[in-house]
């Protein structure tokens, strides 16, 4: 029926970026579909269709709207401008594109156009605007990668003429990859379906848990006039993915029974108007709802959900040394308590998508990822294929953050294109994306810390019951990285860890920066503040006196001799902690409702597979005309991999970055640099970048028989080496090539050296460790429990920072996280799956932060460097609490600390006075 | 599903009196868009109003200030005389969403929305704000708090639309502000709302006052009990006392991920006498 209402509606005519157009589409439609589908305006990006996020902003009139809540209807005769038109026509845009690359503000890309739009109409009014009219303009744009602060920056230095300077290790040059993002040429998982490509929605059951039946598929498939269903009869491999061998065990169609709220059971594939238009309420299956638990304390009273998993533990981890109990006996003081965090989402402004088109007998998936060599694998079990007949072509990333290492959208339209012979395309919805996607391991935790009398920590005892949800994605990585990291980063001689991941109804959990040891952090930070307080010792000065050294056993055994660089973030925090604590005094002394408080915390995070082999491999070649290309297959998932990754490259082989050329990720032609997680690629992919870099110059140096300090320079067909003898020209020509693609090549790998961990947990996990401190400054109102946060100063020991700019990117972003794991962010499977029920942080939430960079070096990171993505938000919330005690006297142990659980807090402290202190 | 965008309020009434089936008439779209996207209306005819010319007047009248239903937030804010007149009202509206938001959304919709937690509804409700109502059987006026009758239920019959808003013009020595409780910073639905007009006689005895309370029942409150607490004082820490105290013995809200219900109550209170010192403080400079 709506089709032939639309037939006798004229089309709308608009202007779109100076030009005249029409566009026929239904008038009810919403305003940032009609502009990305039919008018092909993809700059203009759908993070939620519900006017939460301010992606798809964009200019009627001159006004920043969102399209989302626009109806194509409503744009009869208006002007309309976008990203890309903005950017080519207007010299604002212009000018703040190169503001946004010099300050790094645009890392993923997603919200960038958003961000950007929003500005200009800003920037338009008045060329100088301060900060608060800055945060009032972006205040409905959400951005997840950036902590907001850069792009404040970029916009209030919008004109400016200070150049990044351009260089290897060491400079904090702009990213590589930065101009697409700013002038809207960016595309994203969802911008790279051709025009009238089939698109696909799932079924998704809408309990809990439930058995099902399917019905007549074929009348349906008719009655609609689909071109495809597929269920799990359709599914030609082995029905079941994972990210951990031995724990594959999640189904890509639930097989007769579902075991979380929107988990598919089917798919339907059509074109797109026919595919957008049905409410798939009306699809034939039935549902039994089965008994379910959402909660790990009810797991074991519902039937085991996997075989061979008794009581629904998925599996448990364990690190002992020395006698924890004992010395927990003898201990002068004891700290303890009982502390709890919620499912956090990752809300990453880009939705899983993914488009797929079968190539003779192999599938060519497009998607947005983290992993796409694991991509590969998954998707050629699903099919029943090899792994060569499957090719994964990433495209840009709008923020992943773990969540996107898993397989989610590519297996459904790698089978239909596959089935059908032609291109389809999948978008998630925001509500499926929060429903169905991985989510942090929601955690209950009991600890108990002794110190002796002089503020020495003897011992501790930690338990951690981690929800798993219903599959085990990355949870067995949760469960063992845990007890290694719930010591933090302090001399703790005597020390038992016990974690169980416990499989519910709910979505999986999986990996979402740091892997649990924020929530562990959680738990030793405040306890670490009670004994500090309990004898009486300055909190920053009990942590320093605790910390490991180089040679201190850590609590695995494992000892570094060179790079534990934790005592160094607490003194360079020293001054901080000081003036914060005298600030905070002075402000206090004036009383009021109003208070002020500080809270430092401390963190560690080992860098990559935890005792497991996860090698890297970077190839590069110079070609005959004089190009250096450099074949880069770590994700660039905003974090920065593209640049940090040239940087190291350029340096080792010692030519100017910019002269090289990256050939992202694609597995056909690009190998393997392991997944984007667990802070492992600016380590490992950039040791194996130089690696291969060194052995590029070290065959260059051979060719020119020179010594190590030449200087090389490529292009115009030549190779030219430099030294104190004079200049060498080397004509690509005359070499003999490698191979067809390349005169010189050079592949290199890195695999970072770990020893298994014995029965005991007893071993060397890691080759290194990235650790840091955080001090949080903020106010407490008492009488209504919010929090205003101040200031952020986060120290990070890097090791060495590769790109400076970039550091400060990934702490700015990770504290953001921090600050909504603290103050405002649970997942509730079926009560908060939109981004207006599950709040991420806007730019009004994210204070000032200070990035303190520390340079310990490290034994085998690139030119020192250590990892660094997951470290930046695992003190933030630990800190923030530490702060909301030290500023009300109230110790918020269950997260979120909303407004009304430290109201709580505050009240339950103030009538039980023994709690006083 | 048909879309129309008449030109008059003449022919947005008739297109909404003479059509079958679930009709909507629409001003910014931001609540109604959204809701139609998840499913939850599935409308057989939308009536635009933006493209009602009379819809978008802002005008002073001998009584008051008269607000178009299609002025969107933004301008209403950037609005000299609003701003000077009705601080309460311009400060919630401004609350509503983002500027994103703002460019399109209206007062009016924010009422006819009718939910609890809506931020402009509380203040007009305090300013004593009078909606227009124009419909099949010709226009009457109806004081804003008899719009909303239950969460997404108005009192508006078929065909009828609000076609502006009265603000009134207040006495001397009178002041009104709101304030709303969220968890976040911004762009976050009301937990509680409260807006506060005042008068006050040349000795700075409270003469006149009225209270809304928002997003603590199913529709936004008049509390009158909050008001007497407040005229006949000087809007002192006693006055002050009893009128939080009105506010939280006002409130029956709900428990939910936002608050829970005894956070709401006392929040109810604290607020409302947070939002009298700043009334106070303006009546005392008018
Ligand atoms: C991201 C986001 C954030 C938001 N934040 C807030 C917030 O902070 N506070 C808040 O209160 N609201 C908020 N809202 C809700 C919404 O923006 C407001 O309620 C807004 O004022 C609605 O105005 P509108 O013109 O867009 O209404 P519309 O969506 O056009 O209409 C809303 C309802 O009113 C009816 N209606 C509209 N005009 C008339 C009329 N003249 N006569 C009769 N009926 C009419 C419609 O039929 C519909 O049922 C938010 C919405 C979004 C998308
Ligand atoms: S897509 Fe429009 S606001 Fe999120
Ligand atoms: S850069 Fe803002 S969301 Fe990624």
């Amino acid at each position: 029926m709506a089709l032939t209402d639309i037939d006798h509606q004229p089309g709308i005519s608009f202007s779109l970026n100076g030009k005249p157009v029409r566009v026929d589409g239904p008038p009810s439609e919403r305003l940032s579909y009609a502009l990305r589908e039919r008018a092909g305006t993809r700059d203009v990006k759908v993070g939620c269709d519900a006017g939460d996020c301010g992606a798809c902003t964009i200019l009627i009139d001159g006004n920043p709207v969102c399209a989302c809540t626009t109806a194509l209807g409503q744009v009869d005769g208006a002007v309309i401008e976008t990203q890309a038109g903005l950017f080519a026509a207007d010299p604002i845009a212009k000018d703040l594109a190169a503001s946004f690359q010099r300050h790094q503000a645009a890392q993923c890309g997603i919200c960038t156009p958003g961000m950007m739009v929003s500005a200009v109409a800003l920037l338009r009014d008045r060329s100088k605007p301060d900060q608060a009219a800055v945060e009032d303009a972006l205040g409905g744009v959400l951005c997840r990668c950036t902590g907001y602060r850069k792009i404040i920056d970029a916009v209030m230095d919008c004109g400016g003429t200070t150049a990044n300077p351009v260089g290897g290790v060491g400079t904090p040059m702009a990213r590589v990859d930065g101009l697409p993002k700013v002038s809207g040429t960016e595309r994203f998982a969802d911008d790279v379906a051709a025009e009238g490509t089939l698109v696909l929605r799932l079924v998704r059951c809408p309990h809990h848990r439930a058995g099902f039946e399917l019905g007549d598929l074929d009348a349906y498939k008719l009655r609609t006039g689909l071109d495809l269903i597929l269920t799990v009869a359709d599914v030609p491999g082995d029905n079941r993915f994972g990210v951990i061998p031995g724990f594959e065990d999640q189904p890509i169609f639930a097989d007769g029974e579902t075991r979380f709220k929107g988990e598919a059971v089917a798919a339907v594939v059509g074109s797109a108007d026919i595919v957008n238009a049905l409410d798939l309420t009306e699809f034939p299956v039935t549902y039994t709802p089965l008994p379910h638990a959402l909660l790990p304390k009810d797991a074991a009273g519902i039937g085991d959900m996997h075989k061979g998993r008794d009581g629904n533990v998925m599996c448990r981890g364990f690190v002992k040394r020395g006698d924890a109990s004992a010395a927990l006996q003898s201990a002068a003081v004891v700290a303890e308590g009982s502390f709890s965090t919620g499912f956090i989402e990752h809300g990453y402004i880009e939705p899983e998508a993914a488009v797929a088109r079968r190539v003779g007998d192999r599938i060519e998936v497009q998607c947005c990822t983290q992993a796409p060599v694991m991509n590969q694998d998954g998707i050629a079990i699903l099919m029943g294929l090899p792994k060569e007949s499957v090719r994964i072509i990433p495209t840009a990333v709008g923020g992943g953050f773990g969540s996107k290492l898993d397989l989610t959208a590519q297996p459904y339209v790698a089978l239909a294109a596959w089935v059908l012979n032609k291109p389809v395309r999948v978008t998630y919805s925001r509500i499926e994306s929060i429903s169905t996607s991985t989510k942090r391991h929601p955690s209950e935790i009991t600890m108990r810390i002794g110190a002796d009398a002089d503020g020495t920590i003897v011992g501790a005892e930690f338990d951690g019951i981690f929800n798993t949800g219903a599959y085990a994605s990355w949870g067995p990585t949760v469960a063992n990285r845990v007890p290694i990291h719930a010591s933090g980063p302090y001399k703790t001689p005597n020390y038992l860890a016990r974690s169980a991941g416990i499989h519910t109804n709910t979505a999986p959990s999986g990996a979402f920066r740091g892997f649990g040891v924020p929530q562990s952090a959680l738990a030793q930070e405040p306890l670490y503040d009670d004994l500090a307080d309990a004898l009486g010792i300055d909190r920053l000065e009990f942590r320093r006196r605790n910390a490991l050294r180089n040679g201190d056993p850590t609590v695995t055994g494992q000892v570094f001799e060179t790079g534990m660089g934790i005592v160094e973030c607490f003194d360079v925090l020293e001054p901080h902690w000081k003036r914060a604590l005298a600030d905070a005094a002075t402000a206090n002394a004036k009383g009021g409702t109003v208070r002020r408080g500080v809270g430092i915390a401390g963190g560690w995070y080992g860098c990559g597979n935890t005792s497991l082999s996860n090698p890297s491999t970077i190839r590069a070649g110079i070609t005959l005309d004089g190009h250096v290309v450099l074949h880069q297959g770590a994700m660039d998932i905003g974090q920065g991999a593209n640049t940090v990754i040239a940087q190291i490259f350029a340096t080792a082989l010692g030519v100017p970055v910019d002269g090289i050329d990256i050939v992202g990720p694609d597995t056909d032609v690009t190998p393997d640099a392991g997944k984007t997680s667990a802070s492992r690629q600016t380590f490992v992919t950039g040791n194996a970048a130089r690696l291969c870099g060194e052995a590029m110059r070290a065959r260059i140096l051979r060719l020119a028989n020179v010594s190590g300090d030449a200087e090389i320079s490529v292009g115009d067909g030549a190779i030219r080496v430099r030294d104190d003898g004079g200049e060498r020209l080397f004509p690509l020509d005359t070499l003999t090539p490698d191979n067809a693609t390349y005169v010189l090549e050079s592949v290199e790998s890195y695999d970072p050296p770990t020893l298994p961990l014995d029965e005991n947990g007893q071993g060397v996990p890691y080759a290194v460790f990235g650790t840091t401190a955080q001090i949080a400054e903020l106010e407490v109102d008492l009488e209504l429990g919010t929090v205003k946060l101040l200031k952020i100063t986060a120290a990070h020991d890097v090791g060495k920072a590769i790109n400076p700019l970039l550091v400060e990117g990934q702490v700015q972003g990770g504290v953001a996280q921090g600050i909504g794991l603290a103050l405002m962010e649970e997942f509730l499977p079926g009560r908060t799956e939109n981004l207006h029920d599950y709040l991420i942080p806007t730019v009004g939430d994210v204070p000032p932060i200070e990035t303190l960079i520390v340079e310990s070096g490290d034994e085998h990171g690139p030119y020192g460097a250590k990892g660094l993505g997951e470290h930046c938000l695992i003190p933030t919330a630990p800190a923030i609490l530490n702060a909301i005690k030290h500023a009300s006297g109230a110790r918020v142990a269950h997260l979120p600390a909303t407004p009304d659980r430290v109201r709580a807090a505050i009240l339950a402290q103030t009538q039980s006075p023994s709690a006083k202190n | 599903m048909r879309f129309e965008s008449p030109a008059t309020v003449a022919e947005a009434v008739t297109l909404l009196n003479e059509a079958t089936g679930t009709v909507y008439p629409m001003a910014g779209g931001t609540d109604l868009l959204v809701r139609l996207r998840s499913g939850f209306v599935e409308p057989d005819l939308i009536v635009d109003l933006k493209r009602i010319d009379a819809l978008h007047m802002i005008v002073q009248e001998a009584d008051g200030l008269r607000v178009g239903a299609a002025v969107p937030s933004a301008e209403l804010n950037e609005h000299a005389d609003a701003l000077a007149g009705w601080p309460g009202v311009c400060e919630a509206t401004g609350l509503i969403g983002s500027t994103q938001v703002q460019g399109r959304c209206t007062m009016v919709g924010n009422l006819c929305n009718a939910s609890p937690a809506a931020d402009s509804v509380p203040a007009l409700v305090a300013a004593g704000a009078i909606a227009r109502v124009v419909g099949p059987n010709g226009t009457r006026d109806v004081p804003v708090e008899e719009i909303p009758t239950a969460p997404g239920r108005t009192s508006l019959k078929k065909g009828e639309i609000i076609e502006s808003v009265l603000l009134p013009t207040k006495p001397a020595h009178s002041g009104e502000a709101y304030l709303r409780f969220i968890p976040r910073t911004e762009m976050d639905i009301a937990v509680v709302g409260v807006g506060i007009s005042l008068t006050l006689d040349d000795s700075g005895i409270c003469t006149d006052a009225r209270v809304g309370l928002g997003a603590v029942a199913a529709t936004v409150l008049l509390v009158e009990d909050a008001a007497k607490a407040l005229i006949g004082t000087k809007v002192d820490d006693a006055a002050l006392d009893a009128l939080a105290a009105a506010c939280s013995a006002a409130a029956s809200p709900i428990n939910d991920k936002r608050g829970t219900i005894e956070f709401r109550v006392e929040i109810a209170g604290t607020l409302a006498r947070r939002a009298a010192k700043i009334a106070l403080a303006r009546a005392q400079q008018n």
